[in-house]
């Protein structure tokens, strides 16, 4: 056997890994199914027991039009189609969306231990929760109250002033970003424990909203939410090709045509929007966008143009599974329920790249 | 044709590269050499676009670079960077594949011409036994191959190198060379080097650019441009030292 | 380190600007918040504590200005400003609070309430096999969906979850929030609480013997020496005592204290208590866990004058202090005992 021939046996052996045709159809499927699996199970449980026959029918009835007489309480059907439905699409929209933030702060930042709070999107938005406690207007907007929407404006504005100050004299952008992440973090919680410290009565309202839940969730909600964290992903999938040039640095993605400071700004934008409209409708629910996205890539390798999808299916059902397991412990709060999942996962992680992240 | 006139590089107040002239027809090969700090690694940036020069201007085939969008950038002038940081693991394929980004669909990503040229590019460096290994653990000589071939993939008529070989041995730095040399004769790559190496350029080059202190001082074959008067002058050594491979 | 040194480049272009990005992203969403309509924005004025001093209910029947039983359907403005409407009779209450599972029962609605929420002094004891539908973690919406309620009573200042009421009424179900800062807004709900479970009359008269229960003991309480009393919430980490204008402080000087207050915060610093210097320190938390002993034993809390003097008083009954139900007028008399047992005598 010549040395040629054996390089070539190598590779060929090597393709199975490196297929990059077929293994994230196979990652696909199978997380569709886990999806499916998940939105079923969350539909059919509560803490009103519905029969799996009734709740079928109902979903025929209701969703797919069928003619099936009501065998079923009128009330089976409000609670199936009004509060479990909604919840459980909600889990999905907003586990999907903080899986893609994720995957693109992580990109952007090109830091593995990032998420999509780590720009301040979770100080803003709970300093914007709390404010809102402490603000006697009991005024509702398309179902939402003041604290939904100054956590999405919180979580915003954020961002924002840390991409400002971030470009103030910086060497090196994204260090740059992140600490000035951290700082302008440390100064919203000091707002946050002041507000705390103010809010009397509030302070449970508060808390609840810092950990996090579905429990609120309807169809009012789900549309004005929806939309926005669908689109911003979106917008970040087809970005793709600039988190795949970001993979060797900045300089590196400049040279394979990646207009980063543009794209850049435009990736955290979008992922900032996705974040602030997640936490906006269901509070502060941590792990999942940092989680789901390493899971993906260890499946099927850094391709930001495989990984952003899959990473928002993995994200949604994760979420539901999250909020499902929370829900039949007896409403627990879904962070709870994802820190208990996501904190030994991601420790085994971090055993695992035994490199670290440095070249 | 690459042609840089009058290029004044300023790092805030220091002058990078001062009124730097120079002009690269198809299919040249030119190696630029001088000592730490004379402005080698500037000049790179300024002929791949990455930095807007204080006077003067930079053209590729004829059109300002900085009115060139980038992705336009990518496909005629390719890049092997210093070696970057991966914040993931990620296999030799994926790097390398990383090359056809310019080319790729905006929607479908890498199509069957895409990946055939990043096989070629595999060959063509010789990382086929490599191909699925995680890029972060190999070593630094293996990474610098690894976006030599990245940089093959994107298949665009001019290549530029910053120290191609500086983690090499001596015989990877000599096949990286003949890799260089290689692409220049059979695919008529316009070569645009940064080399330490004084011998080594004037080995595998036919034309070196000395800098010094941020001008030009010399540019032409190798005889011409390391006169051991010049060498004394610019790099402060013994002409006896520098062996001249020709 | 792995990655030679290499020199950075002076900034070759501005940064975009993040603003016009996120202008660019908003501008549709808030076109399409447009478009659903301005309909569905329910602009609420602020609680008004002051103004609910009457019974905060308009029929919408024109005739009701006169009479104090309103008609189904109705309309009801409840303490948060909400307008309400119960289109019939209710026959399936949810009570969110224990001030109203006690008020419904009072007035005689108690056999149409199907749930409430938890309540540690467990009372009225007929309220004892309702399903708990409410705990301090939360509301359970489904099994308000599930038993059909027509009326929910909830708690306003959050202690029902504003999202858990949001959602009530996304689903058609009434939901009336009452809070009390004052004994009149106490009244007043307990009148509101009647007038939407169609026992107006009932309420009325329990309202009228309340009042004539808390005018007899402020006047029994009106002449006498008004010590400055330590109303203690709980020390048991911070120290907690009662906010000025609250319906606790109010208590306090209807039965003839002078209560140390906060301003907003229930917190109070050991400094401030020691520079109040009580007189008298009511213990309102759990009898169990803190007496006179504990309160002596505390560190600096030994030259509080109340302290040396031996007034420090646990309080019977201290639940209903704040309850503003049926049973206020017994947390006023429990307080009254504690500060002039003689005043009752």
């Amino acid at each position: 056997m010549s040395p040629g021939s054996a390089i070539l046996a190598t590779r060929a052996g090597s393709a199975g890994r490196s297929g990059l045709a077929r293994r994230p159809v196979a990652v696909a499927v199978a997380g569709l199914a886990l999806l499916a699996v998940a939105l079923v199970a969350g539909i059919a449980a509560g803490s009103v027991t519905i029969p799996p026959g009734d709740t079928l029918g109902i979903l025929g009835r209701r969703l797919l039009g069928l003619d099936i007489a009501p065998t079923w309480a009128a009330t089976s059907e409000t609670i199936v189609i009004d509060l479990r439905l909604p919840r459980v699409l909600t889990a999905m929209v907003v586990g999907g969306g903080l899986a893609v933030a994720g995957a693109a702060f992580q990109g952007i930042l090109r830091n593995p231990l990032a998420d999509p709070y780590v720009l301040g999107t979770a100080s803003g938005a709970a300093l914007g929760a709390a404010v809102a406690v402490l603000i006697p207007v009991r005024a509702l907007v398309l179902e939402f109250g003041l604290l939904h929407g100054l956590a999405f404006l919180g979580a915003l504005g954020a961002v924002f002033v840390v991409y400002r100050l971030s470009r103030v004299g910086a060497s090196s952008p994204m260090t740059s970003l992140l600490l000035t992440g951290y700082a302008v973090s440390s100064l919203l919680a000091a707002g946050l424990a002041m507000a705390m410290y103010l809010s009397g009565a509030g302070l449970r309202q508060i808390f609840s909203y810092l950990l996090g839940g579905f429990d609120a969730s309807s169809w009012g909600r789900l549309a004005v939410a929806a939309p926005l964290i669908a689109l911003a992903s979106l917008g970040i999938i087809l970005r793709a090709r600039a988190l795949n040039g970001m993979l060797l640095g900045e300089e590196a993605a400049s040279h394979l045509g990646v207009d980063v400071r543009r794209e850049r700004a435009i990736l955290l934008a979008l992922a900032s929007l996705a974040t602030a409209a997640a936490v906006a409708v269901s509070g502060l629910i941590g792990f999942v966008g940092l989680v789901a996205p390493h899971v993906v890539r260890l499946m099927v390798g850094p391709n930001a143009r495989v990984v952003l999808p899959l990473a928002a299916i993995l994200g949604a059902s994760l979420m539901v599974g999250a909020d499902l397991a929370a829900r039949l412990l007896g409403e627990i709060p879904v962070g709870v329920v994802t820190a208990v999942i996501g904190a030994p996962f991601f420790l085994a992680l971090l055993r695992r790249a035994r490199t670290g992240y440095e070249l | 044709m690459i042609a840089v006139d009058g290029v004044t590089v300023l790092y805030r107040d220091r002058a990078a590269l001062r009124d730097v002239a120079l002009r690269i027809d198809p299919g040249e090969r030119v190696a630029v050499i001088g000592p730490n700090g004379a402005g080698k690694s500037t000049l790179l940036r300024a002929v791949a676009g990455l930095l807007r020069p204080a006077a003067g201007t930079v053209e590729l085939g004829g059109q300002r670079i900085d009115r060139l969008d980038r992705q336009a950038v990518a496909r005629r002038l390719a890049v092997v960077p210093q070696l970057p940081t991966l914040p993931f693991a990620t296999t030799v394929e994926e790097v390398v594949a990383l090359g056809r980004l310019p080319h790729e669909h905006p929607v479908r990503g890498m199509r069957p011409v895409d990946r055939a040229a990043v096989a070629a590019a595999v060959d063509r460096v010789g990382l086929g036994h490599l191909l699925g290994r995680d890029a972060r653990e190999l070593s630094l000589g293996e990474r610098q191959l690894v976006l030599v071939a990245m940089a093959v993939a994107q298949a665009a008529p001019v290549l530029i190198l910053d120290e191609p070989t500086v983690h090499l041995d001596l015989r990877h730095q000599v096949e990286v060379m003949e890799l260089i040399a290689d692409l220049n004769a059979r695919d008529g790559t316009t070569i645009l080097a940064v080399l330490h190496d004084v011998g080594l350029a004037a080995h595998f080059f036919p034309r070196l650019v000395l800098l010094d202190r941020g001008r030009v001082v010399a540019d032409g074959p190798p005889s011409e441009v390391l006169a051991p008067d010049r060498i004394r002058e610019v790099f402060g050594v013994d002409p006896a030292l520098v062996r001249l491979g020709a | 380190m792995a990655a030679p040194l290499r020199s950075r480049a002076p900034r070759a272009r501005r940064e975009p600007r993040l603003a016009p990005i996120l202008a660019a992203l908003l501008v549709p969403l808030l076109l399409v918040l447009a478009a659903c309509g301005p309909s569905s924005v329910v602009p609420t004025p602020p609680p008004d504590a002051t103004s609910s001093t009457g019974p905060a209910t308009t029929a919408t029947p024109a005739a009701a200005t006169s009479t104090p039983a309103p008609t189904f359907p109705l309309t009801l403005t409840d303490d948060e400003g909400t307008a309400v409407a119960v289109p019939s009779k209710p026959q399936r209450i949810v009570s969110l609070t224990p001030a109203a599972t006690e008020t419904l029962f009072a007035i005689g609605a108690g056999d149409r309430v199907v749930a409430k929420v938890e309540d540690i002094a467990a009372y009225p004891p007929e309220a004892g096999d309702l399903p708990v539908v409410a705990t301090f973690e939360g509301v359970d919406v489904e099994q308000i969906v599930a038993l059909e309620a027509d009326l929910v009573v909830a708690g306003g200042l959050f202690f029902t979850p504003p999202d858990a009421i949001t959602q009530l009424r996304g689903l058609g179900i009434p939901v009336i929030v009452l809070y009390a800062e004052s004994v009149e807004q106490a009244l007043a709900g307990i009148q509101a609480i009647g007038d939407a479970a169609g026992a107006s009359e009932a309420a009325a008269t329990l309202v009228a013997s309340m009042r004539a229960d808390f005018d007899a003991i402020a006047a029994a309480t009106a002449g006498l020496d008004r010590p400055v009393t330590f109303y203690e919430l709980d020390a048991t980490s911070k120290i907690y005592t009662v906010p000025a204008g609250s319906l606790y402080a109010e208590m306090l000087e209807l039965a003839g204290a002078d209560p140390v207050t906060t301003d907003d915060s229930y917190e109070i610093s050991l400094e401030e208590l020691l520079a109040a210097d009580p007189e008298v320190i009511l213990l309102g938390d759990d009898a169990d866990y803190t007496t006179a002993a504990d309160v002596a034993a505390r560190p600096g809390w030994g030259d509080i004058t109340a302290v040396r003097e031996g007034n420090v008083i646990p309080v019977e009954d201290y639940v209903l202090v704040t309850r503003p139900g049926p049973r206020l007028a017994d947390g006023l008399r429990a307080l009254v005992e504690a500060l002039h047992p003689e005043a009752l005598d």
